[in-house]
């Protein structure tokens, strides 16, 4: 059961192992509990001796101070680190709603400077709420897991209409089926929301241009399972990834391009099948650098904007993918590429990950809104991203208020199509 | 008896070796590469916990060995490959000179942190982020200041000081997981040196905890709190730059549970200790095995702390796992004493 605690650099782990035993910090918890919290205590400590996670955190406070969340101007603060002090004293509070504050960013992954894995932290505790009724649920993730798990989507949409928005379309430079066809997972988002099937739509007509011959699975195709297993609802996702796994496998693609940030990581981490059946997933992006580097797809209208690209947390900080973006975005002539406060690595979270996008926040309390803030700063007329989370959190924050009307959110295929097609 | 002893880095280590050597009438050579004898301590005005003056230290431990006929010293020396043949050891140098010797005393210290392996902190980018020793060489009234600590940026008087403790120290993520063990005591020594100059002047110490572990350190702590030296705990996860040339820094106070952040005109790293970096290279010379973050082992902690798995190769100060000052040099004597004793029962077992 209990993983051996030495480092990925073959660097001994000192303090929490002692000569093949395991050292608890605390191991008197004379804290007064209730019944709910010694459930609780009792999955953490099997939690602690698979990770040495909580254990060996230094409560240094690097986390909190980088988390999106501190910059935030509320009062109830989410700080990482005090939620593993918390949950190494058998203190924490899975009634509320701070478990789902984190959107999986992963920027105190990056700066934690004893790795402690606080990501994975979250999916397990998530899952002891999730599966186990540990504690509060938000009504929105509840309702989406269900979708997720009875319908294959988060709004119980009808499967059939998943390749709709590719269906209506003029079919005839239609390139499916061919041996060479690659394979686009389109994902939730921009098949069944008609503001970011404009994504999907713009990335096909790309690939047309480009005659790259695609595919998408249609109705074969069910969620990713990212929002899942962030969330904590485990068996959604293994369910959700084998059926994907089987009718990728089916269609015979050797390459998936996905266009959502949130498809590629989930499916290049934890679809183990898809790699040991020849297949290979990239981010779309990637797939639009390589036909601009190649010269697949020409140009042709400059567009005179100023543009500032929100990386994807998934991107940046995950798969540190920082270039490419940015590299296709600098092809289209016209473009002022300009950079806000926090970028690249550095980037600054929408909100949407880890379940965030299906929950509902105060205005005010959205993480976004500091991202449009620091839009305005560079004077940029389009703020670009390349992740239907993103695109969708942005959107809905500027919404309806005057400070941001003149700052338009894209996705960087429909820029890049804007350039392209006249 | 007729033995020589080579002693590889001219530190104190090394030259606390050398003068216990000589008190037993055995001769030595000091190996050192770079031009003077005397370490990094020579950059050191003034010492913790004591404020003993560091300059007349070494220079009293120089003096002491330029006297003594059975040391000899080769400054500027870099040593092409050593090996052992028929029980001595033969050094080869970069010159062509050759060295031989009985016994072998690895004194060759340690290395200070990369602070720009830190990047969020901006050193080597910001010019008023600077290190711990670079703060030294400001507090050093023989240096090129005077003593004065200046805004590198503009020259200008600096009045707001932040040091950042653990640079490069306790972080897994870029190797160094081991607390070195002396930072938290040198930059509280460096904020009494402020605060004593410049009384109203503010000067912020982010730290993860404190550990003033040795004699007189917690007491030196305790005098910066009532000189007014505030201690923030947090570890700091990033330094900018503002228009005037002010660092701003941000942390989380977590005995507060809230975000500060403060505008400095100067930021000191705290940085750690590496190991010697010529370490590996001596290691493969005379076959020891390194630690896995590159310090040397001794034979035994408790036992033998001084001696190593190779017959007659010593080690003393911070090559073995790092140090004080005062213990360095400690552990130069007793390594003396040791290779003393090694050399006479190899005397004997030959006669």
């Amino acid at each position: 059961m209990a993983k051996t605690g030495s480092g990925e650099k073959g660097q001994p782990d000192y303090g929490w192992r002692f000569q093949g035993k395991i050292v608890r910090l605390c191991e008197d918890r004379s804290v007064q509990m209730d019944e709910s919290s010694h459930l609780m205590e009792r999955a953490l400590r099997q939690m602690s001796m698979e990770y040495f996670a909580l254990d060996r955190c230094l409560q240094c406070g690097i986390c909190t101070e980088g988390c999106p969340h501190t910059k935030l101007e509320t009062n109830a603060r989410f700080s990482p680190r005090s939620f593993i002090q918390k949950a190494r004293l058998g203190l924490l509070d899975l009634s509320g709603e701070d478990l789902w504050l984190c959107t999986q960013c992963g920027q105190c992954k990056l700066i934690c400077p004893y790795e402690i894995p606080f990501l994975d932290v979250m999916i397990s505790l998530r899952s002891l709420v999730v599966e186990q009724g540990a504690g509060y649920v938000p009504a929105s993730i509840k309702g989406v897991l269900s979708s997720l798990s009875s319908a294959g989507n988060p709004w119980k949409e009808d499967q059939s209409r998943r390749g709709e928005w590719h269906a209506d379309r003029d079919r005839s430079g239609n390139t499916s089926g061919r041996q060479d066809a690659v394979m686009l997972f389109v994902g939730c988002l921009p098949s069944y929301d008609k503001r970011a099937q404009k994504i999907a739509r713009a990335a096909a007509e790309l690939l047309q241009r480009a005659g790259v011959a695609f595919d998408i699975l249609g109705e074969a195709e069910v969620c990713c399972g990212e929002s899942a297993l962030r969330a904590g609802d485990q068996g959604t996702f293994e369910r959700l990834k084998a059926i994907n796994t089987r009718n990728l496998a089916k269609g015979g693609a050797k390459r998936i391009y996905t266009l959502s940030p949130h498809c590629y990581d989930v499916m290049k981490n934890r679809y183990d099948g898809l790699e040991t059946g020849g297949c290979q997933v990239y981010p779309f992006v990637i797939l639009l650098h390589e036909l601009i580097s190649k010269g697949a797809l020409p140009v042709r209208n400059g567009v005179h904007k100023r543009v500032a690209f929100h990386d994807p947390c998934l991107f940046s900080k995950h798969h540190s993918i920082i270039a490419e973006p940015r590299e296709v975005l600098q092809n289209i002539p016209g473009i002022e590429l300009v950079e806000m406060e926090h970028s690249g690595e550095k980037s600054f979270c929408c909100g949407g990950g880890g379940g965030g996008v299906w929950r509902d926040t105060a205005k005010g309390e959205r993480l976004a809104e500091i991202r449009l803030e620091e839009a305005l700063k560079t004077g940029a007329d389009i703020l670009a991203t390349a992740c239907p989370y993103c695109l969708t959190m942005l959107e809905e924050s500027a919404r309806g208020e005057e400070r941001y009307q003149d700052l338009k959110v894209m996705d960087l295929c429909e820029l890049l199509r804007e350039g392209v097609f006249s | 008896m007729d033995k020589r002893v080579a002693i590889i880095g001219g530190g104190v280590a090394g030259l606390g070796a050398a003068l216990s050597l000589d008190r037993y009438g055995i001769e030595s050579i000091i190996i050192e590469k770079s031009p003077n004898l005397g370490g990094k301590v020579t950059g050191y005005a003034q010492l913790f916990p004591d404020f003993k003056d560091g300059k007349a230290l070494v220079a009293e431990l120089i003096d002491k060995a330029r006297r003594s006929p059975r040391i000899r010293v080769l400054t500027n020396a870099s040593i092409r490959t050593m090996a052992r043949q028929d029980g001595r050891f033969e050094l080869a140098m970069t010159s062509g000179d050759a060295v031989c010797a009985d016994a072998v005393i690895l004194t060759c210290g340690f290395e200070v942190f990369d602070a720009r392996k830190q990047g969020e902190y901006g050193y080597g980018v910001y010019p008023n982020v600077i290190t711990a020793p670079e703060l030294e060489l400001f507090l050093d009234p023989e240096g090129p200041t005077k003593g004065k600590l200046l805004r590198p940026s503009d020259g200008q008087p600096a009045q707001r000081v932040a040091i950042i403790f653990c640079v490069g120290s306790r972080n897994k993520r870029l190797g160094n997981p081991y607390c070195s063990r002396i930072c938290c005591s040198y930059s509280t020594k460096q904020a009494i040196e402020i605060m004593e100059r410049h009384p109203d002047a503010n000067v912020t110490c982010f730290y993860m905890d404190i550990r003033t572990y040795g004699r007189g350190f917690e007491e030196m702590y305790q005098y910066a709190q009532e000189l007014g030296v505030k201690y923030v705990r947090g570890r700091v996860s990033e330094c900018s730059a503002l228009p005037n040339g002010d660092i701003q820094v941000r942390a989380e106070n977590t005995l507060m549970c809230r975000p500060v952040q403060g505008a400095f005109d100067v930021v000191s790293l705290s940085v750690g200790m590496a190991p010697c970096s010529d370490g590996a290279q001596i290691a493969a010379w005379l076959g020891l095995e390194l630690d896995p973050y590159g310090f040397f082992q001794a034979k035994d902690d408790y036992l033998s702390p001084y001696e190593t798995h190779q017959e007659g190769v010593f080690l003393a100060g911070s090559i073995s796992g790092l140090k004080p000052i005062r213990d360095c040099l400690s552990d130069g004597f007793s390594a003396g004493g040791e290779v003393a004793l090694y050399l006479q029962r190899l005397h004997q077992g030959r006669g």
